[in-house]
Order: C-alpha cells, then structure tokens, then sequence
C-alpha cells in the first residue's frame, strides 16, 4: 500500500508511469482558488466516467465556484482546503476518500474521478460513472409466453436494481466483492437474512473467498470453481437470466450470486428437481403447470434413454415387440448394413454435429444448414438404406424431448449420458441398462449441492416438499418453504 | 485417483469385452409364426413358417415373393429337427412369435404328450400361441396355404380363431398351459379346435388362390378334436361343439333360432352366459348339475304372427330356446359318453371339488363312471332387447 504523495506533480508522474501513458486516461491539472494559489489535478478514464457530469460538476465547480467570495473568505482563513472543497464545491453524490495507490487505480479504472490537491497526501474519488452498455432487453435463453420479459444485463447494478425491485424488504441483504486478480470483477452475494440458512450463507462466503484467479469473465468461472464435485454430470449451481427467477429463489432462502460482466445470475443450493422447474410454472393455472412438469419428466427419461431402450430392446429383447411391430421394424431393417448401435451412434454425432453448427454458424447461413440436416441425414440416409426409418424417429424424438428442459445444463448432462448408456445397451441389453440406472441413481443421490442432498425432496424424502417438485400445487396449497434450503420463518403465509 | 482410474479402465474393458453377448440384430433373425408337427415314419416331420418382413411390410407391392416361407426338416426330435432347418434357412428361426401350432391329424392320433416337453421348457418360446389340429390333412399341408386377408397365415388362423370363438362359438382356443393342465388331470380330457383345408391343395399352395376374389382354397376351423388323454379319438361336428362351449361356458356370443308356432323362425343372439358346474354325490353315485343362465337379445324375425310385445310371447320364446339348447347339449354329452367315453367337460373335476373322498374311489375308473354320469342340464334363457324395432313389419302386411 503505497501511500500518496504530498505533491502533485509527482502523484501525477507516478499514476503516469504506473499506466504507461495509457491513452485513455484523461490527467487535468487546473488552478483553483481566486489567486490560483492552488493546484488541483483531475484523473479520469475515457469511456469509463460520465464525462459531461464531470465536466460540469467536477471541473466547472473547482475552477468557478473555488472564486466565490464565502469559499475564498473561508480558504484565506486557513482551514483545510480538501475539507471545504469537498464541502462546498464538489456537487456529487457519491465521494470517497483516496489515501493510497492502489484504492486510487481500483478506483479510476472502474470509471470514478480522482480528484487530488496539491500539497495533501489524500484526495477522492468521486463516483460520476457512466459507460455505454446494453440495455434491459429480453432473456433470450429462458423465454416465457406469460410472465415479466426483462432479463438481466451485464452491468452488475443494474441487475441488483432489477432484483431489488422485485423485493422491497430491508432483510435483502448484499454482500460486495471483488474477485480476480487481474480483473477485479465484482461480485455480489443476495439473500434475504433469516430466510437462508447460516451455514449456507458461510458456506458461499468461503468459497467464493477462496477463489484465486486472474480472470472472472463470466459466472460460469465461479461456478465452476464453487461447486462441490468436479467429476459429475449433473450441474449443481443453477443459473438464469431473469430477475423473477431470482427473486423466487431468494423468497425459498437461496442465495444468489450475482456477476459483473454477464446476465447469467447464479442460485445455490441448486437441487435435481428446480432444472425441471421453468418460471412460467407459476404463471399458470396449477393444473396445466403440473401436466408439464411431468410431461418434462417424461421428456428427460426419454432425452435419457430413447436410443438406448431401442437398441436394447430390438437387439436382445425381441419377443417384448409386438408381433406385427415387429416385422415392420424388421422389414425396415432389410439391408441395412450397421448393426442397431453403430446406426444409432452415427445418427446422434450426426445430430450433436448439426447442433453445434448451429449454434456457431452466422445466422444468415444457419438456414443451409437445417436444410442440409433435414434432407440429408432425414430422408436421404433413409433411402439409401444406411438407416433405418425407425432409427431416424427415436433419434429425433430424443433430440426434441432433450430441448424441453428449462436448464440448458440439464440438458447437456442428459445428452453426455445418453452415450454412456447406449453404450450399456449395445453391450448387455436391458439389464446394462438397468446397471447403468442404479450408478446414476446412487451418484445422484451422493451428490450435494452446498450440504443439502441433491436428490431432496425425494431422496431424504419430505412430504411437505412434494408440493413443488412432480407436481406444482396451487398456490393456496403452499404454505411452507423448502424445509431443507431456508430456515426457521417456515410459513411463508397463513394457514386458513 | 489413480485407483479410480483403473477402476474406470477395468469397467470399459468388461464392458467391451462382453461382447454383446446373445445379441441378434433384427435382420439376422427368422421371425417364426407357426409351426407345424407331422408324423413321419417313427420321425418327426416339423414345418415352420417364417415371415419375410420386407414383404409383409412393403408398400408398394414389393417384390412379388411370398410373404412368408416355411422349412421342413425331419428329426427324432422336435428340437434337433428346429435346428437342423438352419441347414436350409439363412438365419437362425427365432420361435418368440409363434401364433399357432398345427397338429397333423396322424400325429395326434398316435398321441402329442412326448414332444410338450420342448414347447415348455424352451426359453424362446412363449405360452400364448393357439393349438389346433389338422383334420384330415397334415400341419404341414395347412401352413402351405395362402391367405388373403392378412399376408401371414399364421396371423389370420390366430384372428380367425378368436374372433369365431367369440362370436360364433364353436372353435375353442387353446393355449400351451390349457392343454397341459387337462393333459395331467385325471377328471377331463383335452379338445382341440379342428382345422381343415376347404378346397383344392394344389391351388391353395399357390399365389393363384389370392388372386380370385372368391378365394378357392381356404383354411377353416371345423368342429373341436375329442382327445382321451394325448390321443386324438374323434370328432365333434359344428352343434355339438357349441353344445361343448355352453357347456364350459366358453359362449361369450353366439346365434340360435326357435320355430314359431305358425311356421318360419326367430333368431336369437346369445350376449351372455354363465355356467355353474356342480358335482355331487348322492349314496355313492355321483351327479352333476349344470346350471346355464343366458341372456339374449332378439336378432331376426321371419315369422308374420308374432307379436313381440307381449310378455308372454316372449315367455314362450325363452321356453322354447331353453328347450332347444337344452337338447342338444344333451345330444353332446350323450356323444362324449356313448360314443367317445372322453370326460371332456371337466365333470370329473367338479366331482372331484365337491367330494374329494369319494374322487379319491373313483379316480383310477372315471371314465367308465362318466359313461353313466347322470347329468341334469338347468336352463334359464332370458330375453334382454328385441333390437331396433319392436314390432316386425310382416306383422302389418298380414293385414
């Protein structure tokens, strides 16, 4: 911690040297005081500070207000200059004292104005930031038909202000921090005290504590560094771009952990059952909302085994088909030269191949390309005789139900194990299918998501949790919070 | 980490090694629908009937081939001659579909319990297809035989079967575990639902008879098969074998006309049944009740002086139904007795439930005591609907 230097001149060649002359930051020294008899020097970082709030705020007030005849009469009588200046002529809200180097770099390089006397070892900073950002627009990646279309931004303020207008309780606590070494990103842990358990809330605070890294270019960083296994599948912190997600999380006692630098905002505990979860859940009627949370249910064990089931089944089990499907599968079958396992792997890389072009390609060529998947891989393979027809359905059916999920990391887990799994079918049938289950079924079950079992409320079962995970009860059958995640307050409304 | 890692290894290596083990991809196997046994010499003749999917399947009229092929191979065995087709088939015939099996007449005459054994102990093979015997002809003459309705024979026998003993009554289908639960009871013997081939051999056995929409040759069932324990004794013509299934309660719907007093006939459509067979025994001798109760509904009218809105006429039509149906039920059981002397109804069942002391004296004998088995036959016949109309319009052009 180097301190600041009594003279200007040379806290100014010092900040110089220290950013090698770096183009963008704007050095001012003026002469202040109604004899000039001061020096002032004015630092701020181009792009970064709001420049017009600094010009008329910052500049205009030293170099006018400073010839006043109150300040001047107060100035010649001797008393702390930096004091009266900051009392009288710096009209802006937010300024803090500067006493050292490094809070001086930290703070003109996230866009505050460095404000610093001649002849006094301290100075200000003072917060006039402004840059050019995106705006508030909508999620992209979790869209709803009915529900609130704002999704976060990548400015860090702007998606707390988003959060905190969702809930107007002075128990939504924040806590700031700077992550990254080189970065300096800023990070802000969100909870509502009393909801979350403390253990919890330590939890979080020492892991993100303990982060050492360059670089914190996007939540995914800290989430990869915060969760509790490395070797799974299976995500266990959620994310999201959208503020009432959020907010919902915090009133069931999670903690949100929100980034500078990208809209993704991300939620801890994060347990099995809330990646089936989608917003829009609750902004239906009950009835339906349960329909399809089951219905993605059944879309995950089908994204999960609908290959593997086929192989299994018309590779060791033919006498489970029945008769006539049977011979139409058989038929379909004639002359096509790869047994059932090759043909269903050449269809999923084919499809994993489409994908990923897909998200990569410019949009205006991505057109090309799902005419190229559709004609070739569909129909042409087909009719060559490469693949089957049937195959060409499941693997479709697979594909379409592995897009329901509203977490796209859920879905990426689901897609990685359908191979291992085809795998197991190819090799024993159903029964390596079945061997297959109970590992997943036993890691599942293993894994933790910041000490609370990733499997509840199914497995430690709870009752009173059921109410929100197959099935989503209306509202007025909803009395508690998760019992696991949030702590005491249970009721988060009256039992009539 | 390290041990994790081999663990890994030795997993994937397992996994590999196993070699989809048992595996058969769905164009290497022989999809098996029937299967036929015939007597030759002191040997099994066995004819299998195999689909060709891509026949069955295709869409625009495929290639001309049958759709579907039988093998024959002769062997001591019934499972050394199964293998042995793979001497003639391409792939291995996989029997988990079989619908039906055809019993050459020849065959079942001589006895069918020595090849069971197989059909039930074979881990392919499930329990759901149909017994049937070939009347007059051999199984294998009967799986030769094209079909048009459906393209597999086999499938059509099967349908056939069914929906002729739903709704006519006089085929009974019986599957593996039937047969062999009245092969090993001493108180009934097995029937088997006959089937014969109408028409001309030869044209039946080629495409020709699926190309005339008055089909030459066709397949039909024909009465049931009497068996005195796994040896075929007889036939029961096409009345006595619904007599049979009234019996047994097998009648789920069936047709039956009376006379009306001024001549021409009502037809009856029976909608339901259900039998009571009680045995008992009365100072030694043993007796059976058979309590039948049938509801109806009136199917057809031909007659002109029948008013059917009145109660009473249709009294006397539930009166004269049950006699009819009384009659020739007897007329069967009297065949089954006299003729036969096969315990076919499961009598020695009943007797056996009501009094098993007494079974227990007469178990080694019973089928000289079913000879004289008195059996009194109770008839309630109800009339339910006298369908859409009420009143026949010949009623109105008598006037």
């Amino acid at each position: 911690m180097a301190p600041l230097k009594t003279s200007l001149e040379e806290n100014i060649r010092q900040v110089k040297a220290a950013l090698g002359n770096s183009g963008d930051i704007i050095i001012r020294e003026i002469p202040i005081g109604t004899d000039d008899e001061m020096k002032a020097g004015i630092f701020y970082a181009k792009g970064l500070a709001k420049t017009d709030s600094v010009h008329h705020f910052i500049i205009e007030s030293l170099m006018l207000d400073t010839r006043g005849t109150e300040l001047k009469h107060k100035l010649s009588s001797g008393q702390n200059a930096l004091q009266l200046i900051k009392d009288y002529a710096l009209t802006a809200g937010e300024i803090k004292d500067v006493t050292d180097f490094e809070t001086l770099f930290s703070a003109l390089l996230s866009g505050k104005t460095i404000f610093l006397l001649d002849g006094y070892p301290q100075g200000f900073a003072i917060g006039l930031v402004g840059w050019e950002h995106r705006g508030v627009t909508e999620p992209t990646s979790q869209t709803v038909i009915r529900g609130p279309k704002e999704g976060f931004s990548e400015v860090l303020i702007t998606n707390i202000a988003l959060i905190r207008r969702k809930i107007k309780d002075p128990n939504l606590w924040l806590e700031s921090r700077k992550i990254g070494r080189v970065t300096q990103t800023d990070v802000a842990m969100m909870f509502i005290k009393g909801f979350v358990h403390d253990q919890v809330i330590e939890e979080v605070r020492s892991r993100l504590d303990r982060i050492d890294i360059d670089g914190i270019l996007e939540s995914a960083y800290i989430e990869e560094l915060i969760q509790e296994k490395t070797y799974s599948p299976f995500p266990t912190v959620f994310n999201t771009e959208r503020p009432d997600v959020v907010a919902a999380a915090l009133l069931e006692g999670r903690v949100a952990i929100v980034i500078d630098g990208t809209p993704f905002v991300l939620l801890v505990p994060a347990l099995f059952g809330q990646f089936n979860q989608a917003a829009e859940d609750y902004y239906q009627r009950a009835d339906i909302a349960t329909l399809l949370r089951l219905l993605r249910y059944l879309c995950f064990i089908i994204a999960l085994l609908g290959p593997s089931l086929y192989i299994a089944i018309t590779t060791f089990h033919q006498e489970m088909i029945p008769t006539p499907l049977l011979i139409s599968l058989a038929a379909q079958r004639e002359g096509v030269p790869f047994p059932a396992f090759i043909e269903a792997l050449v269809m999923e890389v084919t499809f994993e191949i489409l994908r990923e072009a897909g998200v990569r390609l410019p949009r205006a060529v991505g057109q090309a390309v799902s005419i190229v998947g559709a004609l070739v891989i569909g129909q042409a393979a087909v009719e060559a005789g490469i693949i089957s027809a049937a195959m060409v359905i499941v693997v479709s059916i697979t594909a379409i139900s592995s897009f329901v999920f509203p977490s796209y990391n859920m879905a990426i887990s689901v897609r990685i194990l359908r191979f291992g799994l085809m795998g197991l079918a190819a090799s024993f049938g159903l029964f390596g299918i079945t061997l297959g289950l109970i590992a997943l079924v036993l890691h599942l079950s293993s894994l933790r998501s910041f000490g609370i079992p990733y499997m509840s409320p199914f497995a430690p079962f709870n009752l009173a949790d059921q109410k929100d995970m197959l099935f989503r009860f209306p509202l007025r059958g909803m009395f508690s919070r998760p019992r696991l995640i949030s702590q005491r307050q249970n009721q988060n409304r009256k039992k009539r | 980490m390290k041990r994790q890692i081999v663990l890994g290894m030795l997993i994937l290596v397992l996994t590999v090694n196993a070699g989809c083990w048992n595996r058969r991809e769905l164009n290497e196997i022989a999809i098996g629908v029937a299967m036929g046994f015939d007597k030759s010499g002191d040997k099994y003749r066995i004819t299998s009937q195999v689909v060709d999917p891509g026949e069955v399947a295709a869409k625009e009229g495929g290639t001309g081939h049958t759709p579907v092929i039988t093998y024959h191979a002769t062997a001591d065995t019934l499972f050394e001659a199964l293998r042995k087709m793979t001497t003639m088939s391409p792939r291995k015939i996989y029997s988990s579909h079989v619908r039906m099996v055809v019993i050459g007449e020849e065959l079942a005459r001589d006895g069918i319990e020595r090849f069971l054994d197989f059909l039930t102990r074979d881990h392919e093979l499930r329990a759901d297809y149909f017994f049937v015997v070939a009347k007059g002809t051999t199984a294998e003459n009967v799986l030769k035989t094209f079909t048009s309705l459906d393209k597999i024979p086999a499938n059509e026998l099967f349908d056939s079967l069914k929906t002729s003993e739903k709704a006519w009554a006089p085929t009974s289908s019986v599957t593996l575990h039937d047969l062999i639960s009245d092969l090993v009871s001493k108180g009934k013997h097995p029937v088997l639902t006959g089937l014969k081939v109408k028409g001309s051999q030869k044209t039946g056995e080629s495409k020709e008879n699926v190309e005339r929409i008055d089909t030459p040759t066709r397949l039909q069932y024909s009465g049931l098969g009497v068996f005195k324990k796994d040896k075929l004794i007889g036939w029961l013509n096409e009345e006595e074998s619904k007599g049979y299934n009234y019996v047994m309660g097998n009648v789920r719907s069936t047709v039956g006309d009376v006379r009306c007093p001024q001549g021409g006939k009502v037809v009856m459509e029976i909608i339901r049944s259900k039998v009571d067979r009680k045995g008992k025994v009365t100072n030694g001798k043993p007796e059976v009740d058979v309590d039948i109760r049938l509801e109806a509904n009136v199917g057809e009218v031909e007659c002109r002086n029948l008013d059917l809105t009145q109660t009473s006429t249709i009294n006397e039509l539930e009166e004269k139904s049950e006699q009819i149906i009384k009659e020739f039920i007897e007329k069967t059981i009297k065949k089954a007795q006299k003729k036969y002397k096969a315990d076919i109804f499961g009598f020695g069942e009943a007797i056996r439930r009501a009094d098993p002391h007494f079974w227990r004296t007469v178990e080694k004998t019973w089928d000289q005591e079913f000879v004289e088995l008195p059996v009194n036959i109770k008839i309630d016949h109800k009339i339910r609907r006298t369908g859409t109309v009420g009143q026949s319009f010949l009623k109105a052009l008598e006037e």
